[in-house]
């Protein structure tokens, strides 16, 4: 009899608290690990007894090492996100399609993050920065809601060192912030992007992802290059429960990275 | 540096086609640049540099060109910010709407060179010929309604945490 | 007698010959599911011999109605849409993943299933549910999910039935998958009930369905016996109540987010889910973690959800689709539609299962009907 799909366990091996609400884990596998996982895959995580949420991959490392950023808001996730070093933890995966960092070679990238929309973008634009020169510029504009609010915030400096050019906005300062304040679409107009060459990535909430989507069309970046990351109620992972549908798509499998061009009419449809 | 506020307008040559290729005025015709270049300088000041505050008679209004500019309004024991602004934008849409008083202030968070232009000037020139004025107005327009959808996304916070999540609380 | 049985030979059996057939089956191993009279309805559940079949019964079918029903005859297949579909065997309403034990800071998962799934032989499948496993099997039995439904399934012998009298909400004619069984059977058989004879056509359709024919009483199939038997199934294809149309639902459903149709249909619609709890093909499911009081042993149980339920599309706050018509909507425009985007194929069979045992009595090929004549409609350019 053949075996269904059981989790694979992995060790905490450290926590990073990016915010007040969101965790990042780093998971070292106790077991076989589980395939290699590209940018904007994601997969299922189980805490003992209580669940399994589908979280986004974050980053990966040479030893089959996991980090995978966790937001509490749930039962789920608050077991998750307390998890300390040295707990065991189910990971199943990794599933879905990938941001395809590899086909903005030669042109620009620009990644573009709402939020702990962050977190699935980050693996992206580190791949793209271990071969920094394959593409021109990278541009990586980044919306949070406070500057307590911004996850990843201790590795900015780095990445600008290695050759990105990274904004951040703030919906909301606290005194003492002196960068910029506003949604992240309005650092658009002030990135000089050369639409005939960008490939854009978005991550964030729909409605963030939609207008972001929106402006770059109107700054003339065709919809089969800018890719979104859509997100659905998701229970197995493996195209078998149904329920991640969005119309003609299982995102778990045909997603949850996905052309605008393909996401644009289902995003248009209301309650799909 | 030459410092703004000083109420005379140098118009040199040439000022209309650069003035044309800032991103508000992108497709104005050259006549109506050539207006606007009549009541424009450019402008460059340190980052610190109070633009203007509150309550202030609006009697100009800028067109970024670099550098970045936060909107603010004063607080007893703190600053607020509300916005900031960068290369591309209109900064000042008070000057447009009586009674011409600065709703909130402005001040450089970076060095920032912009185009000063004189809003009465600019106001009278509109009178004169509405066909400037609806031009502008529209840019305006346009630069406030973007600015208004961008403050109710905000609003929104969008990236706050939703009540009760896919896994069940 | 003699001649070899194999793959696309056809024979002829006695009824009598049923209770030979089923020796050879148990002979062979396998546990026999098929139709049988309980609770006032027919329902598949284990028969021990041919007398649990339902012989004699039928039923009378309406949107929203099913009654048992004696009939003239003693056909044991005059029957159809029962409450239940061959899902139940293979995607079991209710199953364990897995368990894991809590230990020394350490968690152990295991799959805990060590028998062999039992050998089932389905008796009595109607050639619309033989095409309803088929389409399961292409969505549950490949790829790196559901091994557990291919082990359960790879064990499967089918004994379909060909339809020789359609019932009053089947449309399996116009969905291409009845009433003659396609391929996918072990056996097929035709009932053929005239006065006193009471006689089954069989075909073979594999080795393993010969095999079990083999030692089973049987004589050649005369011509005239052939010609009747096919020429009644024929028919039965000329006599369906209702029909889908022949094409273009795949572009109905793509075309018709916005219709109204959509708020008609969800005022009479209960969002109770019987459709899907009916269907021979829907397959959504859940997964439930439980622990036992002390917190150190769990399961992941997997059981069967609808996509009526508000929760099935729950995401950050609140159901996605909240609304009853975008509820029935996703369920409409999945089985006719999207299911050939994600499965290739259609996902409706026509049973009419869903017709029978909706309590308001919707039925889907009257709401196609009217999606189409809207989608006309509008592209004419007319008013509603």
């Amino acid at each position: 009899m053949t075996a269904p799909v059981l989790p694979s366990r992995y060790r905490v091996a450290g926590r990073h608290d990016e915010t007040h609400d969101t965790v990042t884990l780093d998971l070292r596998p106790v077991d076989q690990p589980i395939p290699v996982c590209q940018p904007g895959q994601f997969t299922m995580l189980y805490a003992f007894g209580i669940g399994e949420v589908p979280v986004s991959v974050s980053g990966t490392g040479p030893d089959a090492e996991l980090a995978q950023t966790v937001r509490a808001v749930g039962a789920v996730t608050r077991a998750l996100c307390a998890a300390g070093p040295g707990r065991l933890l189910g990971v199943r995966g990794p599933y879905g399609t990938h941001w395809d960092v590899a086909s903005a070679a030669g042109g620009d990238l620009l990644i573009v993050a709402g939020g702990i929309g962050l977190a699935p973008l980050r693996g992206a634009l580190v791949t793209a920065l271990r071969h920094r020169d394959r593409h021109r510029r990278i541009v990586v504009l980044i919306g949070a809601r406070t500057p307590a609010e911004l996850v990843f915030a201790r590795e900015l400096a780095q990445w600008r060192r290695a050759g990105a050019e990274v904004e951040v906005t703030v919906d909301r300062p606290t005194d003492g912030w002196t960068g910029h304040v506003g949604v992240v679409t309005q650092l658009l107009g002030r990135a000089d992007l050369d639409p005939a060459h960008t490939t854009a990535l978005i991550c964030g909430p729909e409605v963030m992802m939609r207008l972001t989507a929106r402006d770059l069309l109107a700054l003339g970046i065709p919809a089969h290059r800018i890719r979104i990351s859509l997100e659905r109620n998701m229970r197995c992972g493996v195209a078998e429960c149904g329920h991640c549908q969005l119309g003609p798509l299982l995102l778990c499998r045909d997603g949850p990275v996905v052309s605008y061009e393909v996401a644009a009419p289902l995003l248009a449809i209301r309650e799909l | 540096m030459t410092g703004p506020g000083t109420g005379v307008s140098q118009p040199s040559a040439g000022a209309g086609a650069e003035l044309g290729g800032h991103a508000f005025l992108r497709g104005l015709p050259d006549s109506y640049l050539a207006v606007l270049a009549g009541t424009c300088r450019p402008t460059a000041v340190r980052e610190g540099y109070r633009f203007f505050t509150e309550g202030d008679t609006a009697s100009l209004f800028w067109l970024i060109r670099s550098g970045q500019v936060a909107l603010d309004l004063d607080s007893p024991g703190r600053s607020l910010i509300v916005e900031t602004l960068g290369k591309g934008d209109l900064l000042g849409l008070s000057w447009l709407v009586p009674p011409y008083e600065w709703q909130f202030g402005a001040v450089a968070v970076q060095d920032t060179t912009a185009f000063e232009l004189d809003a009465a000037a600019v106001r009278a020139a509109c009178d004169a010929d509405p066909g400037l004025g609806y031009a502008l107005l529209r840019r305006a327009m346009s630069a406030a309604s973007s600015r208004l959808r961008a403050a109710r996304i905000r609003m929104l916070d969008l990236y706050a945490a939703a009540g009760g999540p896919q896994d069940a609380p | 007698m003699n001649d070899a049985i194999r793959p696309g030979s056809t024979r002829l059996l006695a009824a009598a010959a049923l209770d030979p057939l089923f020796t050879s089956l148990h002979g062979a191993g396998y546990t026999i599911i098929g139709p049988t009279v309980r609770d006032g309805a027919i329902v598949l559940d284990e028969v021990a011999a041919p007398s649990d079949l339902p012989f004699g019964w039928g039923v009378q079918l309406e949107p929203g109605g099913y009654r048992l029903r004696r009939r003239s005859d003693t056909a044991a297949f005059g029957h159809s849409a029962g409450p239940q579909s061959w899902k139940q065997f293979l995607h079991p309403p209710r199953e364990k993943l897995w368990s894991a034990r809590l230990a020394d800071g350490t968690f152990e998962i295991g799959a805990d299933q060590d028998e062999a799934p039992p050998r089932l032989a389905f008796f009595g499948v109607r050639p619309c549910d033989l095409r309803a496993i088929e389409i399961q099997d292409q969505v549950l039995g490949g790829g790196h999910g559901n091994s557990r439904y291919a082990a359960r399934r790879e064990g499967i012998l089918i004994v379909a039935v060909n339809c020789t009298e359609p019932g009053e909400t089947c449309f399996c004619a116009s969905m291409g998958t009845g009433p003659q069984a396609g391929p996918g059977y072990d056996l097929a058989l035709t009932e053929l009930v005239t006065g006193d004879r009471h006689e089954f056509l069989v075909d073979v359709g594999t080795p393993a369905g010969a095999s079990v024919l083999a030692g089973v009483p049987h004589t050649p199939a005369s011509g005239t016996t052939l010609d009747g038997a096919r020429t009644a199934v024929a028919g039965a294809a000329q006599r369906m109540g209702r029909s889908m149309p022949a094409a273009g639902l795949h572009e109905l459903m793509a075309g018709s987010h916005d219709a109204a149709r959509w708020n008609d249909v969800a005022s009479r619609c209960l969002t109770c889910g019987n459709c899907t709890l009916a269907c021979p093909t829907c397959f959504c499911t859940s997964v439930e973690d439980v622990t036992d009081l002390s917190g150190d042993h769990a399961e992941r149980w997997q059981h069967w959800a609808s996509c009526f339920d508000l929760d099935f599309s729950y995401l950050h706050g609140g159901p996605v689709r909240a609304s009853e018509p975008s509820r029935y909507r996703q369920w409409l425009t999945h089985k006719l539609g999207t299911w050939h985007d994600q499965f290739g194929s259609s996902g409706c069979v026509g049973c009419g299962r869903c017709i029978v045992w909706c309590p308001v009595g919707i039925d889907i090929t009257e709401e196609v009907a009217a999606l189409q004549a809207e989608a006309q409609q509008r592209e004419s350019g007319s008013t509603p």
